[in-house]
């Protein structure tokens, strides 16, 4: 039987990232993963292919620096890079930093609309962000208590935020913010790809598509942290070695390859967690990055309210993105792209209305016969060279399920599609991975295979997210916590949820 | 809640329609839970005195009914309930109240202890849904027997003579004891009169058959079918709640703060925070301290019953209403149960209920003293007596 201050169970992004924040105010933490490895869902890979997240461009600083983490390390600044909107006719577009180009280095005539249209959203994402880096408000009964002062003030700040924005700009904030991206968009540009690309940025990893409610949200949620893309210099393995490392560097015990039974709990007041080969690990502290569901079932549902576990059995969480990973047979670039396109990122968007049209069966549980893509190249450890693409919509309660045939025909489909812009490709190609979404909920308990781990929708934001009455971390009996992704602000191995929830943790301990 | 139900749809027989029907004479027939039942039979008050000194007869099928088994039953339930039902032994029935998360009372009923993890839970409002909701984890089946599962209250001091009469030996049956009698007879000595009586639950088509089996052993014993008039009196007398007059079931309210705590019920007793969660224990702990309002029991000054009265602390300060005021044939009394706020109900010395009188198209107010008391307003002895008295 081993003591500590708190324990985290899940050693995900967010579990690190928790663990480190707490450890670095002096508290004995421990952080047990199932997997052998760290990382959960950012860095899961099968048979050494890519993992599923290839790219970064929500890492939070700010949870970084809580986990005593250098923000500039080079893993972090790895490399930036551009968008690669892939045509048909070849005749592919460019987005850089400071606007849009065809293949040919010629400026795009939607170049300055898109330009505009990325800085208003980034302006805004700059505001929300304020909000991201706090638990979600509320939950404060004194009303003159230094934590609900420092929220006032924190609330007054995004206020000010938006009333900086001027008259008129503060009214399209709140027109837009609450909109869909497909007629925002198509407000200042007209249908084709550029329209296409910033429809599908806006719909990647969600059971939405561009004329849902709210998926404006996601594209300046996308954009919160200033919505430069890096591919990190080692990959996501070496993002995760980083975290770990700061882990360590807070005195955190990392206890991988271990499974909690059960989280212990005595008196309404948790005491620790019991593993599968039976060790009990005593703390007054537990902090779990599964989901809620997951959580009240390893601590006892009837530890909890039931209006609690209703709520968290009707969190919506539909994973519709797969991974699809091409092995190339060499280091050869791909056809079509120019030798400074290499490494881009790859986006198979060639409209909005192309986008819509692909969410569509995805509301039959079906998979799109025409699937919004983003891919990347990679080269993995071992020398081996993929394309690591993300193929949407690829629902996790497929129709008949994800039978290998299914998974057959989402690859083939995959190869297709891309081929068709990059001819030549299939030749290139000698083996592919498919990772559905529901193999990714059994191999790391995202529910639905969901990276958010609940949708990001307007209903589950906030004070809602994952659900009412427990947005504000704390979950059931005494020092249970919850800090994964399904928590406010949410996942893109962002790290925010784990930094607030470990946050929270300590000010409700005091 | 406000359920519109099509009026055109009417009400529904209960499984003792035909034998009601037969004897209301006052054709005067309510709406209980979709059910046609009766508020009168033929007068309130020959019915009101057949309870109390012979027996009475009232049909307690619209009663939601719901079957809880399963491994975990007992774990579920506990969660669900707020007092410790580990202590309900099998054979026995206990009173319980159930909170939702922020410890205002859903419901009150009681549960009825059938076998080892199997539970019957009977109230007044429909629950399936939380039980549903509340089951989610357990290893439980939750089944609503509510269609299935016939009751008939029968309650009076010769209400162990007509059982005996009609040949079902509950000598040994002391308050809260239930017996499977007969294979398609369970009886228990329970009530909603506090007066010595017992309910008898059967499937629903054998329901005809057991009324005509206790209406003529019932004879020679003064029996006499019932309405809810008769009924609501003697729970009045009995210090008993109803659900939607003397609390809000906070699942049927719409409007916020109508809800109640079991503390401001006086049901304070029922509450066991040694036991581990149960659902709103948390808010609970919290509330326990902090009443709004407390449910108070009133001896009434005169004799008009105060029913709907505004109750006033010192003739000026409005602090309360009466929820259910009569006359108390039995206890020669004027008795009222009322919500009274914080914390006027702990200075109770000056507490005047205006009372509203219509005589002969004459409105009139009068102002009464209220007395707060302990307990119920009328407890026979007999009641609790083992083995009971026959007459």
């Amino acid at each position: 039987m081993s003591n500590f201050d708190a324990i985290v169970v899940g050693g995900g992004i967010n579990g690190l990232v928790a663990g480190a924040v707490l450890g670095r105010k002096g508290k004995k933490v421990c952080i047990i993963e199932r997997a052998d490895r760290f990382g959960g869902m950012a860095s899961y890979a099968v048979d050494g292919g890519p993992s599923l997240a290839h790219a970064l461009y929500n890492l939070s600083p700010r949870a970084l620096k809580d986990a005593g983490i250098d923000v500039d390390r080079a893993t972090f600044t790895g490399q930036q890079i551009d968008t690669v909107s892939l045509a048909d006719d070849g005749n592919h577009i460019v987005f850089k930093a400071n606007g849009v180009y065809w293949n040919d280095g010629s400026q795009h005539p939607q170049s300055k609309a898109w330009c505009e249209l990325i800085q208003r959203f980034k302006t805004y994402g700059g505001l929300l962000r304020q909000l991201a880096e706090a638990p979600p408000p509320g939950g404060h009964s004194a009303s003159l208590s230094r934590a609900r002062l420092a929220e006032m003030l924190r609330l007054a700040k995004v206020g000010i935020g938006l009333k900086m924005l001027g008259k008129s700009e503060m009214r399209r904030f709140l027109q837009v913010v609450l909109s869909n991206v497909y007629d925002i968009v198509l407000d200042d540009l007209p249908d084709g790809p550029v329209a296409g690309m910033l429809a599908a940025d806006a719909i990647r990893g969600a059971a939405t598509g561009p004329r849902s409610p709210g998926t404006v949200f996601n594209l300046i949620y996308r954009l919160g942290h200033g919505g430069t893309i890096t591919q990190p210099t080692g990959g996501m393995t070496a993002v995760v070695d980083t975290l770990v490392d700061g882990a360590k560097a807070a005195d955190c015990t990392l206890l991988p390859g271990t499974e909690v039974s059960r989280i212990l709990v005595d008196l309404d007041a948790v005491t620790g967690v019991q593993t599968a080969d039976g060790q009990t690990l005593r703390a007054p502290l537990v902090l779990s990055n599964l989901a809620s569901p997951l959580t009240s079932q390893l601590t006892g549902p009837s530890l909890f309210d039931i209006e609690a576990t209703r709520r968290i059995r009707n969190i919506r969480a539909r994973g519709t993105a797969a991974k699809v990973n091409l092995r190339l047979k060499d280091a050869s670039p791909l056809p079509g792209l120019k030798s400074e396109q290499k490494d881009a990122r790859l986006i198979y968007a060639p409209s909005a209305d192309y986008v819509e049209a692909a969410f569509n069966p995805a509301k039959y549980r079906e998979m799109s016969k025409a699937p919004v893509i983003e891919a990347l190249r990679t080269e993995q450890p071992d020398g081996s060279h993929w394309v690591s693409a993300i193929v949407q919509y690829a629902p996790s309660d497929l129709d008949g399920g994800w039978t290998q045939e299914a998974q057959d025909r989402l690859a083939q489909i995959t190869v297709d599609t891309l081929d068709c812009a990059l001819p030549g490709l299939r030749e290139q190609i000698t083996d592919t991975q498919v990772i559905t979404p529901d193999q990714i909920a059994t191999a790391t308990g995202a529910p639905g295979g969901h990276w958010h781990h609940a949708e990001m929708s307007l209903d589950q934001l906030l004070t809602l997210r994952p659900a009412n009455g427990i947005s504000r971390y704390a979950f059931g009996p005494k020092g249970l916590f919850l800090c994964g992704a399904a928590t406010h602000p949410g996942g893109d191995v962002m790290g925010l949820a784990g930094r607030n929830a470990a946050l929270m943790a300590l000010e409700v301990q005091k | 809640m406000s359920i519109f139900v099509d009026p055109k749809l009417g009400l529904i027989p209960s499984p003792f329609h035909a034998s009601l029907a037969e004897q209301n004479r006052a054709h005067s027939w309510y709406d209980w839970a979709g059910y046609a039942a009766p508020s009168v039979l033929d007068s309130m008050e020959f019915e009101y005195f057949a309870l109390r000194n012979q027996s009475s007869l009232f049909d307690i099928s619209p009663m939601h009914k719901y079957r809880i088994a399963g491994p975990d039953a007992a774990q579920m339930l506990n969660r669900l309930v707020t007092r410790d039902i580990r202590k309900i032994k099998t054979g026995r029935v206990g009173y319980a109240v159930w909170c939702d998360e922020e410890g205002m009372v859903i419901d009150d009923g009681t549960l009825f202890h059938l076998g080892d993890d199997d539970w019957r839970l009977c109230c007044q409002e429909p629950m399936l849904t939380w039980l549903l909701d509340a089951a989610w984890g357990f290893d439980v089946v939750v089944k609503d027997e509510t269609h299935d599962v016939a009751g008939l209250s029968l309650q009076g001091p010769t209400s162990f003579a007509v059982l005996e009469a009609a040949g079902l030996d509950v000598a040994h049956l002391k308050p809260f004891d239930l017996v499977k009698i007969e294979p398609d007879l369970m009886i228990s000595r329970t009530g909603f009169t506090g007066d010595l009586g017992y309910e008898l639950w059967c499937a629903w088509d054998k329901a005809e058959a057991l009324w005509d089996r206790i209406w003529q052993a019932g004879t020679h014993q003064g029996l006499r079918a019932i309405g809810y008039d008769a009924l609501n009196i003697a729970r009045i007398e009995a210090g008993f709640l109803t659900a939607g007059v003397d609390f809000q079931p906070v699942h049927a309210t719409e409007r916020l703060h109508r809800g109640q705590t079991p503390f401001e019920l006086g049901l304070g007793w029922l509450v066991d925070f040694e036991k581990g969660h149960f659902n709103g224990r948390r808010a609970l702990l919290s509330k326990q301290h902090a009443q709004r309002s407390l449910l108070l029991r009133c001896d009434v000054e005169g004799f008009k019953p105060a029913q709907g009265a505004l109750i006033y602390n010192g003739r000026k300060r409005e602090v309360g209403h009466i929820t259910s005021g009569i006359w108390s044939p039995t206890a020669k009394k004027n008795v009222a149960l009322a919500h009274v706020r914080m914390p006027d109900a702990q200075r109770a010395s000056r507490l005047m209920a205006e009372i509203y009188t219509l005589e002969e198209g004459k409105w009139d107010t009068r102002m009464a003293r209220l007395t707060p008391v302990q307990g119920a307003f009328f407890a026979p002895p007999r009641a609790r007596a083992t083995p009971p008295a026959r007459t």
